[in-house]
This record gives structure tokens, sequence and C-alpha cells, in this order.
């Protein structure tokens, strides 16, 4: 039952829309963009998210073992470093590595001011391309993935390597045979989050140029004024998302592992020494570097160059706040729900998590639409206290399946014997979930909290069409901004969000690092 | 456990609760959600009323323009900024409730949009007739230009020389290829100087015209209007189409924008023809406005001098009142023909104009 509730809740939204793209005609815009445009969206999408998720587990699963299983200079320091660009929202790494590495920016200026040339005399690896979309998005999700590796690793049981180790197998063969596997859910699942907020990413593909679905379908909407073609198009987005999580699971298939081991012992991370321990320090500072390091530095550069501008910018900061974390409690509420009814796999468990995640792989901009459309239909104006709820809805809408998938991971780790358990002692359903499931599933809302708050915080077109009278927040500023091409004017609302992004972040680090079995550090 | 069960439950009431019911607490009764200082506060004791305004326009500048108006008329002004296809939406949703009183936006096509769904109102007033050109204004009154932008050419002149750039259409000349730069045809900007290339020519020459540009890229449409400066001044490309005021913004701005203006020049196309293509930043009274006659003082004030002044200060767009002061900065632009097409238009050919783009492969 909650989790009809929770489902119904997320799918409204979701729904207004695609009855949207079913009922209304959607005209000749329709007509245009399936016979021009479609199959160009189709394949711009299905490259970046091929590209991205290469991309995000080349970064986030070596640098998640190293940090995790070796001991090599900084390691500490990385450990945390390296979840910091989940702070940053694409855009804004879009935006600043656009400046950085764009034509008449400070590196190819230079490049140009030392040799002469001009810029058609030599080649630079273009950002404002499909690699380049690729490279940013994929700079600010990698966190996904390494969060979620991370915890898988640092939670497996020692035992389980070290008696792989004692029957022989190397370090390389640990991680390939023993580790790799057992983590595969909860990387996969970072995975597919990753994936998700790619494919719906509007932000970063807009101001790159990319034409992705998610691009496509705000295009149709803007230029053509069909928001029943953008409808059309949301459902080819939709379908390819449940693709994508259909072959995931079919991948998993029923193989899941079990800890069986309840023996957690101290770790002893492995001293790396000489080129190693080198090699692992540079590769961790290089990823740090690229992914946050180089573009927020540019953007604190940017902005001290221009001083703060003339809008109460705090304001702006305290808003941002309060609507984020309203949308994370409501989102994390939802998922919570979901998570606990999915232990009973009936089918309002899969309904709720199937429309968590359909809700998630939505534009926000196409949601602020189904949220508008509801508001329609009541005697309602998008003022005030609706306003705020009908944002929050969609923070919840879109979200809900963020915190859902690593509550999930942390379950799916758990040992079944401990709900068999249960049930043979006679605890009821109901009574399981609580006492059972829900300490076990909160291990991972940690992550799922995290995320939620720093997703709504970083959350652009629906908090641009939702919010209230006079209710700026920094996201809405840097894409005032920006879009009015200020670049120097949007770095400082830029960093503010990924400021306040750093906060919940660093808890989290903190929390994962005490987390371990057995850890003492 | 029970301590978070605790503060969901009610939470989550609260919400659904909320969400349910048909006449909302105000927004102070949610826990997570208290209410913002400014948000639709009572109005001061003898205020003169309130307007709201849905402005699809950012800028720092207008929130001191709000605050003159405040200050002047005791007229208290709450502002939802967001995109004019946003705005347009929330309306629609709206229907005959919306609170908007004023709708400003940046562009007479995006203006349209909102005259063409009905949610503007014909106006009548002699002090915005007596001030605004006629051809910047809509006939019925539907929306009245306040303030002025030019779509120009900026090119390097050491490439290409000032008589190779002085139409629109040597964009499309052969002689070009490999030094056009352009944004997105999903812009506004290109949407807008197209309608009016469809208006003036037909569907077929603009067509032509899309496909004679695509060929002589330099490279794919990227970046905004400074962007294609920057590549300009860089040497990527050759000429690139922006509005006046961001080479203007860029002349006024860090001693490397400044060098950037100094690689370049200003062609202000079509001069002996129809003239350079322009467009409006815009602002209409909403069809449901509750207090019209608050929005039309508004608007007027907007066509004052200083209103004027503190409309263009930060934009650097042109002032439309005659004797009204220039932004600092624009008095290194120099005077030039405008196209008189009407704007009004230019929002009925948009979808077309994409849907010409599209096929043309401008992305």
């Amino acid at each position: 039952m909650p989790a009809l509730v929770a489902g119904i809740v997320i799918a409204v939204p979701v729904v207004m829309v695609l009855l949207a793209g079913l009922f209304d005609g959607a005209g000749d815009a329709w007509t245009h963009i399936r016979e021009t445009l479609l199959l160009r969206y189709l394949g711009g999408t299905l490259s970046v998210l091929a590209l991205t998720g290469a991309l995000c587990l080349l970064f986030a699963v070596p640098s998640a073992w190293l940090v995790t299983m070796f001991r090599f200079p900084g390691r500490a320091v990385f450990e945390w470093l390296l979840i910091l660009p989940l702070a940053a929202p694409g855009y804004v790494l879009a935006y600043a590595w656009a400046d950085l590495a764009g034509v008449g920016g400070p590196v190819q200026s230079a490049l140009r001011e030392a040799t002469g040339w001009s810029a058609r005399d030599y080649w630079f690896p273009d950002i404002n391309s499909l690699p380049g979309l690729a490279f940013v998005l994929a700079c600010t999700l990698y966190p996904y993935v390494y969060l979620t590796a991370r915890s898988a690793f640092v939670s497996q049981s020692v035992c389980a390597l070290e008696a792989a180790r004692s029957l022989g197998a190397g370090p390389g063969r640990s991680f390939w045979s023993v580790a790799l596997p057992a983590a595969r859910p909860a990387i996969a699942a970072g995975l597919a989050l990753a994936l998700m907020e790619a494919a719906a990413d509007y932000g970063a593909a807009e101001f790159l140029g990319v034409p992705t679905l998610t691009f496509g379908i705000v295009r149709a909407w803007k230029s053509f004024g069909e928001p029943a073609a953008a409808a059309r198009l949301a459902f080819v987005l939709i379908g390819l998302i449940a693709v994508l999580i259909v072959t995931e699971r079919w991948g998993r298939g029923r193989a899941g592992s079990q800890q069986s081991s309840i023996r957690w012992r101290h770790v002893s991370r492995t001293q790396l020494t000489g080129l190693s321990a080198i090699g692992a320090s540079v590769s961790c500072l290089v990823l740090f570097l690229a992914a946050f390091g180089l573009p927020v530095g540019r953007l604190v550069w940017r902005s001290v160059e221009t001083g703060p501008g003339a809008a109460p910018i705090w304001d702006a900061l305290g808003n941002s706040i309060i609507l984020a974390g309203s949308g994370a409690v409501f989102a994390f509420i939802l998922a919570l729900m979901i998570v606990l009814a999915a232990r009973a796999k009936g089918p309002a468990a899969f309904f709720a998590r199937a429309s968590a995640i359909s809700g998630y792989s939505i534009p926000g901009a196409v949601l602020a639409l189904g949220a508008l459309a509801i508001i329609g239909l009541l005697p309602l104006t998008l003022s005030g206290g609706v306003a705020l709820i009908a944002l929050a809805w969609v923070y919840a809408a879109r979200f809900t399946a963020a915190g859902t998938e690593p509550m999930a991971a942390a379950l799916a780790r758990a040992p079944a014997s401990l709900s068999h358990a249960a049930r043979s002692l006679g605890a009821s359903p109901s009574r399981q979930a609580f006492e059972v499931d829900l300490p076990i599933a909160l291990s991972g809302a940690a992550v799922a909290a995290l995320i939620l708050f720093v997703e709504a915080l970083k959350e652009l077109p629906a908090t641009l069409m939702l919010r209230p009278f006079n209710w700026d927040t920094l996201s809405v500023r840097a894409y005032a901004y920006a879009s009015d091409e200020r670049l120097a004017a949007a770095a400082l609302p830029s960093l503010l969000i990924t400021l306040a992004g750093l906060v919940p972040v660093i808890l989290l680090s903190w929390q994962l690092s005490r987390s371990r079995p057995g850890e003492t550090q | 456990m029970k301590r978070i069960l605790a503060v969901a439950g009610p939470v989550l009431g609260l919400a659904l609760g909320l969400a349910a019911c048909g006449n909302p607490a105000p927004p102070a009764a949610t826990p997570e959600a208290p209410v913002a200082p400014a948000e639709e506060a009572p109005a001061p004791a003898g205020a003169a009323g309130t307007i709201n305004v849905y402005s699809a326009r950012h800028y720092d500048s207008d929130k001191a323009m709000y605050a003159a108006f405040e200050a002047e008329t005791g007229i208290r002004v709450n502002v939802r900024e967001s995109g004019a296809p946003e705005l347009l939406e929330t309306m629609r949703a709206e229907g005959e409730r919306s609170p908007a009183d004023v709708i400003i936006a940046s562009d007479a096509g995006a203006l349209y949009r909102f005259q063409d769904a009905g949610f503007t109102q014909g106006v009548t007033s002699d002090k915005l007739s007596a001030v605004i050109p006629e051809t910047l204004r809509e006939k019925d009154g539907n929306w009245f230009g306040l303030a002025k932008r030019a779509r120009i050419i900026v090119y390097d002149p050491q490439v290409v020389s000032a008589d190779e750039v002085d139409t629109y259409a040597d964009l499309a000349d052969a002689r070009l290829k490999g030094e056009v730069c352009v944004r997105s045809s999903t812009n506004i900007y290109n949407l807008s100087l197209m309608g009016e290339i469809i208006g003036r020519s037909g569907a077929e020459a603009a067509a032509a015209w899309a496909e004679g540009v695509v060929a002589n890229m330099a490279r794919d449409p990227q970046g905004g209007d400074t962007a294609q400066i920057d590549a300009v001044a860089a040497g990527e490309c050759a000429v690139a189409l922006v509005n006046h005021y961001y080479w203007v913004r860029l002349a006024a701005g860090s001693p490397e924008d400044r060098l950037k203006t100094n690689r370049t020049q200003l062609s202000f196309p079509d001069q002996e023809g129809n003239g350079t293509h322009v467009n409006v930043t815009a602002a209409a009274v909403a069809a449901h406005s509750k207090s019209p006659e608050l929005a039309i003082q508004f608007i007027e004030y907007l066509a004052t001098p200083h209103g004027q002044e503190l409309l263009t200060a930060e934009t650097k767009e042109f002032p439309v009142v005659s004797g009204a002061a220039v932004p600092a900065g624009l008095e290194q632009i120099p005077g030039f023909k405008e196209s008189d097409f009407p704007l009004s238009e230019l929002g009925t050919h948009q979808p077309e104009a994409q849907a010409i783009f599209d096929r043309a492969g401008w992305n």
C-alpha cells in the first residue's frame, strides 16, 4: 500500500505529460521532428550515454579500489576529494570548461600568444562536441559510481578477499575475480543513476550544442510551441531508459552475491611503494583536477576578477537550501516507502520503482509541464504555497530514484538469511520491514539523502518554471547570467551551489569512512 | 528509527494534505519551507497597490528598476523571472486565474506567442503612443517595444573587407566558405532574423540562405554570441552574426575583452537595402490582470527617460524613446538604418523558421 501511494505520487506528473503526448495532436512539428531530427537525437543520446558510461567507469572504479585497498601519498585526502565533483552541476562544469578550453579562453590564448599561430593553425580538443559533453557529464556524474563502488568495496567482507589471497590470487586477480563481481550490483546501480542523469541533462547539452533527445524535447516545446511533440520525444527517452535498465537487470541475472561471513576484520591496506605509489597519487590528482579543481578554480578566478554582483546572492542561497531541503525530505520518504515495499516483490512495488525510475529519466522541464497541467485542472494559481508544493513534488518525482537505488543496493548486499530468520521467528511483514529491513536500508540512506539534496539543489529547469514570486535560487541566478553570456557574473552563484553541495558531500564521506566494519581510523 | 518516523509521518502528511486541499495554507505552515521575506507580503500601509510582473529578462539592473518604480509610486512589484516559453506555459496552466499583470520579454516573436495564446490585452495609452515609434509596438496595443537591439555582423578586417559583409546575404556567399561562425538555430535571435527573411523573401529563398550559411560554417553552431566574437578575434573564423550589445559589453570589459573587440569590426547589414534587422524588449498588459491601470502605469514609467535609462543601462540596448540617455558604451556605435519589417510578424514565422534551419542542418 505505501508503495502504491508513493508510486502514484511520483507517477502523476509523469503520466500527465505522457497523456498529453498520446492524446493531444502533436501537429506538424511532430511530423517534422520524426522525419528530420529523431534519428539525430537518438544517435546523439545513445553516443553520449555510451561514452559517458565508459568514462564514468574508467574514472570511478579504479580510483575507488585504490583509495579503499591501498596506502599511497595523499590517499586519505583523495578519498573524499574525489567525491567533490558531485556538488558541481553539469551545466556549471560546462560553462567553466568551455571558458577554460574554448578558443577565446586562457589556454588557447596563451598558446597563440606564445607561438604566434592563429586558431586555425593548430588542433585543440573541442569541448563543444559530443565527446566534450560526455567528458563534462562524466566529470560530474562519476561520483555516483565512485560512491557506490567504494561503499561496496568498503563493506565487503575482508575475509573473502583474504581467502582469495590465501588461495594464491594476486591483488589483480582478487580485484577481477572477487571484489569486482561482488561490487557489481552496486556499481551497476551507480552507473544506472549516472546514465539516467546524463540522459536527462539539458543545461550542458544545450550550452555545448550537442543534439540529444532531451535537447530535442525542450526544443520541440520552445521553438515549435508543441508540448505534445515534446511529450512524444519523452516517450522515446523513457523507452530508451527502460531498455537500459532491463539490460542491466538481465545481465546481472539472478547472480547476486551474499556475504556469508560474519567476521569483520580490520583492513590492512596494502602499502604501495615507488612507481606504483606515484602512479596512484598522480592518477587520483589528475582525475580530481579535471573533474573539479581546474573548472572550479577557473570560476573562483572569474568571480574574484569580477567582484560580487548587485543581486542579493545570500537570499538566493537561503532559498536554494529551503527548496532543495523540502524536495529532498519529500523524495527521501517516498524512496524509503518504495524500497521497503520492494522486499515484498508485489506488482505495486514494481510499479513504484518503475515510476520512480521513469521520473528520473525525464527532464525537469517536462515534469514541470506535468505539474502545470495538474494546477490547470485545479482552482489554483502558481503562487505562494502552491508553487512551493508543486516544486517539491516535481523534485520528488524527478529524484526519488536517486534515493531508492542506493538504499536498494544496501538491502541487496544484506544476507538473505537475515530476513529468512525474521520470518521463521514469526515476524509479520511489517515488523520485518521496520525492524530488519529499515535499519539495513538506512545504511544506504546517507548516500541517498545526500544525493537527493544535492540533486535538488542543482536542478534548474523545473525550478525556473515553478518557483514562487521573488524566489531566485542559486541555480536560477547562475543560469540567468550564463544564458546572458556573463560567465564571470555566473561564477559566484555557480560556486555557491558547489559550496552548498560540498557540506553534505563531506559529511557523507566522513560517514562512509566510519561505516566500514572493523575500521578504526 | 521511531524518531525518523515521528518526523517523517507528519511532514509527508502535511505535504500531501496541502497538495490535496485547494486553498493553500500560507507557506509558513510547512516546517521545511518557511516563508520568504519578500513573498507576497501584504502591501505596506498607504501603498497604492501591487502588480505582478512575469519577466523573461534576468538583469540585476531590473531589480533597481522595479525598486525605483516602487519608490516613485508606492506600487509594490512582485516578479517572476523565467524563460518566455516557461512563462507562457505557466500562464496557460493558470488560465483566467493568472496573477500576472505585466509580461516582459526580450523578443517580439515571444510577445507574439503570448498575444496569440490570448494572454495579452489591447491597451490604449496616449503617453505610450506618443513616445514609442509605431513600428516598435503592436498596432492594437497588445505590446509595446521599450528597448531595441540590432543583429549585426562582426568580422575580422584582416581577412575580409567591409563590402564583403555588408548584407545578410553575404553570409551565404561561397566567398565566405569556411569563414562563418554562428550560434544554434534554436536561439530566438536567429529564429527572429529568419522570420524576417521568410517574411520578406519567402520560404524558398530563406531555405537557400540557410543552406548557404551552413555550407560556409567554420565549425558546428556552438556557444552564445560572445563565443562567436571570441572565435573571430582568435582567427577561427572571419565573420559571425551577433547582437550589437554583446560586442559593446566586451568593449567595456576587461583588458582581454577589449583586445577582442580591437581585433574585430562591426557591419550593420543591408544599409543599402531593407536596413538592419532589429528586435525589441517589449512589455504587455496581461489579459486577466486584476489591475490593468497599474500595469499601464508601470509600462508608461518604463517609457519615461528615467525608466529608459534604467532599462538599458546594463543591457546596452538602444532606448526607443527619443531624448532618452544612451547607455555608456553605445556612443561608439554609429547611427544606422533599421529594417521596418513589422515586428509583430516575426512570431508567426517562428515554427517555419526552425523547420527550415533543421532541414538545412543548422543545429
